[in-house]
């Protein structure tokens, strides 16, 4: 059954021709896979990480030095994301310079661009997490940075409802970061490859 | 194969090294003297009194790891000179850390130090 659900994702007739790789360089396939690594290397540190403001950091610092593993998973996880965020702007380039947000695929343009604003939001989310200098301040200058937007108070008010790095806070990034921004993110990219097959493949119609 | 050596990979992630903690001395809480210090040369470890609180300072000099001395004001480190005052906190260098301090516990009338 697996089999032929498969199949069935797949065109019935691909022409030789647009199995090229110099038209796209598999970038969006590339970033999802790194956000399949980045869920790999995520869920298990889910076992060791404590969203407290007290615990955060001494967590992190037990999985680094007494967990097997846990330096590779977090260094992964890491390096993962940064990939993430650069091929996912990369593949945006590559749509923008092909001209694929026309005509018909203006709504997997569309699901892409906030595809992209997930990427980053949900990196903003996890650099909190560690809860060392770097990311407390790294967050509370983007935190500033919102602020000067119009809907910033609200935005903040949600988000940060008793300041950068207090415990409702850090609770608030921690659920956003492991449940709500990547669901939205595999539910999003699901839609985004069902909008390639409906608009019959990535190139442009010969 | 690549499954088992994925649910081994687990299984090994999931046991942290916890480290347990040992006693390292036992000691009646009365025969630690108020304003003063017990100390144990060969576990390298000064047990002070201040008025209520009870603290075990571990004797390895920041600076080199030799074995501080206790004097009655200060703690001295015979090897380079470092001074530490009765709380482990430098005075003087060429060590630059405060002095390490072990845990503490109170079961009824006896001190237990753990290391």
């Amino acid at each position: 059954m697996i089999k032929e659900f498969l199949k069935h994702l797949f065109p019935r007739v691909v022409l030789k021709g647009n199995l090229r790789m110099t038209y796209t360089f598999c970038l969006g396939g590339l970033a999802f896979t790194s956000f399949l690594l980045l869920a790999a290397s995520g869920l298990p540190m889910l076992f060791y990480y404590q969203p407290l403001p007290d615990k955060a950091f001494n967590s992190i610092l037990f999985l680094e030095s007494s967990v097997w593993g846990g330096l590779y998973l977090r260094s992964l996880h890491r390096l993962a994301s940064h990939c993430f965020l650069v091929l996912i702007f990369l593949h945006t380039l590559r749509v923008i310079l092909t001209g694929a947000y026309r005509k018909p695929r203006e709504m997997n343009w569309l699901i892409g661009f906030i595809l992209l604003c997930l990427a980053i939001f949900a990196a903003y989310t996890g650099y909190l997490l560690p809860m060392d200098q770097l990311s407390l301040w790294a967050t509370q200058t983007g935190m500033e940075l919102v602020n000067s937007t119009f809907v910033g108070g609200t935005a903040i008010g949600i988000l940060v409802p008793d300041g950068v790095g207090q415990p409702m806070a850090l609770l608030r990034f921690y659920i956003l970061h492991i449940v709500f921004v990547p669901v939205s993110l595999l539910l999003l990219s699901f839609l985004h490859f069902y909008r390639i097959r409906k608009d019959k493949g990535a190139l442009p119609y010969l | 194969m690549l499954l088992l050596a994925g649910v081994f990979s687990l299984g090994r992630f999931l046991r942290p090294a916890v480290r347990q903690k040992k006693t390292l001395l036992t000691v009646a809480r009365a025969a630690i003297p108020n304003n003063g210090a017990l100390v144990y040369r060969e576990a390298r470890v000064a047990l002070i009194r201040e008025a209520e609180e009870i603290y075990a300072l571990d004797l390895v000099c920041t600076h080199l790891g030799c074995t501080v001395s206790v004097t009655p004001r200060e703690l001295v480190c015979p090897c380079h000179g470092s001074v530490f005052d009765r709380r482990g906190n430098v005075l003087k260098g060429p060590a630059d850390r405060p002095l390490a301090r072990h845990a503490v516990e109170i079961r009824g009338e006896q001190v237990v130090v753990l290391l």
